[in-house]
């Protein structure tokens, strides 16, 4: 019970955290046009650059230069706003443009209420000073990306409540996905009510925890930069340091007129205003970045490389110096953490202890570079050297990075020698290893351009073939996504789950937790995305000869129809008519399904609308009250479906039958649409039982699946033996 | 053989699960049972087949019953009838 709360809680997050992703992607392309723009039009850096002759107010230079920093700057300026979208975009489960609009509908709102308020108590003066700020024009309460993230959270919630809503005929207009807006549209007005009255003592709440943050000190430093790391292998990083970054946990600050909140906003307000020496209060939560990710890890890979088998070392090279040339120049270091993680978690706890010391290292030596994204050489590059030593003393993470190239070369080498440790390239022979699935990976490709797609599609579809069938097939995919770096997956079964197919697509490591998958595959995770959207899209089609063992799990040649065995008997296998949740049959609360007299099977919860055929036959009985009907097989199976419970009694309203009395039908083709809402309204139970008869001997049912099931996978496997 | 007639009361005739609880009351005996309507007669072992029947309210049913255990057969369907239908 309580690993089942667990897992739901990780996959709430790990949307959550994924969710993030979207606004937090744009920084990196804002940061550079502010970082490029603001630092060539720094009277002190030009100076200092003797450019000040080339680059002065009025030249076109300077105008282009200035309009970069601007254009950088509007994204920063209106984060909240990019994160109420964005967060609402990545929660939505579905019609996400709409979830997209209602939260820009209720930012203004949430907004406007707090504004209103706002000034019908005395207006801002009546408030502490730094509390209100102008967003998009309304004076409001200072919220900062929380605001936005309330916003967000709020709405995508309203937004997978309520977006297939029915109304009554007379409004129906306002139904559905239309109803989001309005909803989220009055509920943003309570929510912008109960700000106005609670946000006040929770910015003092929040600011007196920031203070406490800002007064621990060193010691404070140290353990913000282990939770950040401890918390990467969850993929929750992104929850717990984005407020550190955007929030008044990471300081507030006065820059020039401006109140600015968090330590990312602080830094680039002063990277803005051209400040003389930047707020290590504000960097002590970025620049600790620099020195493990630039020197540490890429050690830390070569002490891997150095530690293989000879014989290995070449084929574990390239991985390992790309993993160590990612983390270096952009600061994404999950390709190489993954790469020990899994094989050595100690290795990972000794670089959670040396992370958290950089950063504490970093604040002690009064390092004040900042980032846009993570701690790469472009971002030290930008806003470090680009700075000056003066005002950033970059220099020292320098120092203090060779320092920690030797330390991490030294304590990796040596642990994984002494202790054993099975980092790439050290499995014993004969075990599966990365190496070898390189090879497989190699001949799927080839075997796809056999098939005569040719070039980067076909490779594209090896590839993704090997993905679904990792993720146990099309039929276990629940729902697809990806951060930026790797592929998070929902999945029905995840027993289903192969990691050694998973591996051979190259990646580097995969995290399962209840339903949720993430598998780790670096910065390239988002092309890997797309081109298995595009393979699913295309039917996801079997690799023929490349890999055989994908006709199991892609094609649905076998589904549906009867296959004779030898004996006579026949074998056919049953797919879910609708989706939703599996029930046994002796729990759907009536006795004549519950004793068998209708036959064997199983029920479904549904959550869909319409009831498909379960194999290929021939439409049998369809009662005028159309709540039931039965396909007979040509093998001569009775399949009987009985949308919910008692429904007889609805005489048919509600119902609509979409086939005749001995038409015949395929697999998955409709049979009955029925009201679901309306059905559920007037206090009936949904369940729909599915049983198979035979008049032609013995049958054995089994059922092959159980819980949350979509339409078309397979439910029951029906042998008969005549 | 034995046979008897019955007129449905039952508000919404023979449906699934009435259907469903005549042919298994047929499967428990050694005698073959067939249920009429209309001149139609199917075997009431098969649930699909009596409901293919599609009795309603008012409509009248005959059942008859040959075989060894006919007699027992006839009066627990009779039974069956009245208490369900």
């Amino acid at each position: 019970m309580k690993t089942k709360k667990q897992s739901k809680a990780f996959g709430v997050l790990q949307r959550v955290g994924r969710a993030f992703m979207l606004p937090i992607a744009i920084l990196p392309i804002a940061g550079l046009l502010l970082g490029v723009g603001s630092s060539f039009t720094n009277p002190a850096t030009l100076e200092s650059l003797g450019l000040s002759s080339v680059i002065y107010e009025g030249s076109i230079l300077h105008t282009l230069l200035s309009l970069m920093a601007n254009v950088g700057s509007a994204v920063f300026d209106n984060l909240a706003l990019l994160f109420a979208v964005g967060v609402a975009i990545g929660m939505a489960k579905k019609e996400k443009e709409v979830a997209a609009l209602a939260a820009v509908v209720s930012f203004l709102i949430m907004n406007t209420a707090i504004s209103a308020l706002i000034f019908a108590r005395g207006g801002v003066d009546a408030l502490p000073p730094n509390t209100t700020t102008v967003s998009l024009g309304i004076t409001t309460l200072q919220t900062g990306v929380f605001g936005g993230i309330i916003v967000g959270l709020g709405v995508a919630y309203l937004h997978n409540r309520f977006y297939k809503i029915r109304l009554p005929q007379v409004i129906s207009f306002f139904g559905g996905t239309r109803f989001v807006p309005i909803i989220s549209a009055l509920a943003y007005t309570l929510v912008g009510v109960l700000i106005f009255f609670v946000w006040p003592p929770i910015q003092r709440g929040i600011s007196s925890l920031g203070q406490l943050v800002l007064e621990s000190g060193y010691a404070g430093t140290w353990i913000y930069g282990i939770i950040e790391r401890a918390l990467i292998p969850f993929g929750l990083h992104h929850v717990f340091y984005v407020p550190f970054w955007q929030t008044e946990l990471g300081g507030t600050a006065i820059i020039g007129s401006q109140v600015v909140q968090g330590a990312q906003n602080i830094f680039f307000a002063e990277l803005a205003a051209g400040v003389d020496k930047f707020s290590v209060s504000a960097t002590r939560f970025m620049s600790g970045k620099f020195p493990f990710m630039i020197f540490g890890l890429p050690a830390a890979a070569y002490a891997m490389y150095r530690a293989a088998k000879p014989e290995k070392r070449r084929a574990v090279g390239g991985l390992l110096l790309s993993a160590a040339l990612t983390s270096a120049l952009t600061g994404i270091t999950e390709p190489i953490e993954f790469t020990f993680l899994f094989v050595a978690p100690l290795m990972y706890g000794i670089h959670c202890v040396l992370a958290g010391l950089s950063y504490m290292l970093m604040h002690i030596l009064e390092v004040g570079v900042g980032m846009t994204f993570s701690g790469g050489l472009i971002d030290l590059t930008l806003f470090g050297v680009l700075q000056g030593n003066d005002r950033t003393n970059w220099v020292r993470i320098i120092l203090v990075g060779i320092v920690y190239a030797v330390v991490y070369f030294l304590l990796f080498y040596l642990l994984i020698r002494k202790l054993g440790l099975k980092t790439p390239g050290r499995e014993e022979d004969g075990e599966e290893s990365r190496l070898y699935s390189r090879a497989d990976y190699e001949s799927a490709r080839r075997g796809g351009n056999k098939g005569g797609k040719g070039g980067r599609g076909a490779h594209d579809f090896a590839v993704s073939a090997l993905i679904l069938s990792g993720l146990g097939g099309l039929d276990n995919l629940r729902e697809l996504d990806c951060c930026a770096t790797r592929l998070r997956v929902t999945v029905n079964d995840s027993s289903h789950i192969s990691e050694a197919s998973l591996r051979q697509s190259g990646a580097s490591g995969v995290i399962t937790s209840g339903n949720g998958v993430q598998v780790i595959y670096g910065p390239s995770v988002s092309v890997i995305k797309s081109a298995l959207e595009d393979y699913i899209d295309a039917g996801a089609p079997p690799l023929g000869e490349a890999e055989d063992s994908e006709n199991e799990n892609v094609s649905p040649e076998t589904d549906g129809k009867s296959q004779v065995m030898s004996g006579g008997a026949t074998e056919t296998l049953l797919l879910s008519p609708l989706g939703g949740t599996l029930v046994p049959l002796d729990k759907v609360g009536d006795e004549a399904f519950a004793i068998g007299a209708l036959g064997e099977g199983i029920a479904i919860e549904p959550e869909t609308d319409t009831l498909m055929s379960p194999c290929d036959g021939t439409v049998g009985v369809l009662f005028d009250t159309r709540h039931a009907v039965t396909v007979r097989t040509d093998t001569g199976l009775e399949i009987l479906m009985h949308i919910g419970i008692d429904t007889v009694r609805l005489k048919g309203e509600g119902f609509s039958a979409l086939v005749k009395p001995g038409q015949r039908v395929r697999a998955g083709d409709a049979l009955i649409k029925f009201d679901l809402e309306k059905l559920k309204r007037s206090g009936y139970s949904a369940t729909t039982p599915l049983t198979v008869t035979s008049e032609k001997g013995e049958i054995e049912v089994k059922t092959v699946r159980g819980g949350a099931v979509t339409v078309g996978q397979e439910i029951l496997k029906v042998k008969t033996v005549n | 053989m034995r046979s008897f007639s019955y007129t449905v009361k039952d508000e919404v005739g023979i449906h699934a699960r009435p259907a469903g609880l005549i042919a298994k009351k047929a499967k428990e005996y050694e005698s073959a049972v067939t249920i009429e309507k209309d001149g139609r007669a199917v075997k009431a072992t098969g649930l699909v087949a009596i409901m293919g029947l599609a009795v309603k309210k008012g409509d009248t049913v005959t059942v008859r019953v040959e075989g060894r255990d006919e007699d027992e057969a006839a009066d627990a369907l009779e039974r069956l009838l009245r208490e369900i239908l």
